[in-house]
């Protein structure tokens, strides 16, 4: 799939854990490592939004589209 | 194998009416053995479930106490992850969480008795292939030589949950 999720370089650059992302936002790891690898179906709006909230960031840092 | 549970379960109902017609009658030893034959299998069922070590009793195709319903899917994530995720749909659903053997890859779960299903035994194992994960399932009554439907209810709604649960 061409589009990226790059959740793992946020979390380093924030210098944050998977767990302690997943307890700000309030989804599970399990979640949270699946969405990692690029693997879910879909992301909610809510769910990124969380994320963007807790990592300060865009939604264009964590999803790129890659050709 | 399917045709010779039809041709024994119609034998049963034919020998079933006949021995009623015969036999019921109170204190008949007959009868009695027969009730006891039965409550003993399905006590001793209910005692058993509750092991993964018992997998192959319930699942196999010459149970004939058991309806079973078999089904494969492949997700392209890690075992181990489907492994952890499976668990968490499990606990948020209707199942209950009943053994889990982590070196197998085995899951057990089951859903209660109620007055309407006579309880479902749900064995999951995970297989690799590549980087994908192929889950089988394999859904057994506890009790219940036909399923009249309840069961595949329970077990589509645990499908479609973890279909749902990939949506983050």
């Amino acid at each position: 799939m061409p589009i990226v999720v790059n959740l793992d370089v946020m979390l380093a650059k924030r210098k944050l854990k998977l767990k302690e992302l997943s307890e700000k936002v309030g989804v599970s790891t399990v979640n949270l490592s699946i969405l990692k690898q690029g693997k879910v179906k879909a992301i909610r709006f809510s769910t990124l939004d969380a994320i963007c909230l807790a990592l300060d960031c865009q939604p264009g840092d964590i999803l790129e589209y890659v050709e | 194998m399917k045709t010779l549970k039809h041709i024994s379960i119609a034998f049963l109902i034919v020998l079933i009416s006949g021995l009623i017609v015969y036999y019921l009658k109170p204190n008949n030893p007959i009868v009695i053995a027969f009730l006891f034959l039965i409550v003993g299998v399905f006590i001793f069922n209910l005692i058993i479930r509750k092991s993964l070590s018992f997998k192959n009793y319930f699942t196999s195709q010459y149970n004939l106490f058991t309806t079973k319903t078999w089904l494969e899917k492949l997700y392209d994530i890690p075992k181990e992850l489907m492994f952890k995720k499976i668990i968490e749909v499990i606990n948020n659903s209707d199942f209950k969480l009943v053994e889990v053997d982590k070196d197998k890859f085995e899951i057990l779960a089951i859903s209660t008795i109620t007055f309407k299903s006579w309880g479902e035994n749900l064995y999951i194992s995970f297989e690799t292939k590549g980087d994908e994960t192929i889950l089988k399932f394999c859904s057994s009554t506890l009790f219940q030589m036909y399923s009249w439907g309840k069961n595949g209810k329970n077990y589509d709604d645990l499908l479609n949950e973890i279909e749902s649960s990939l949506t983050v």
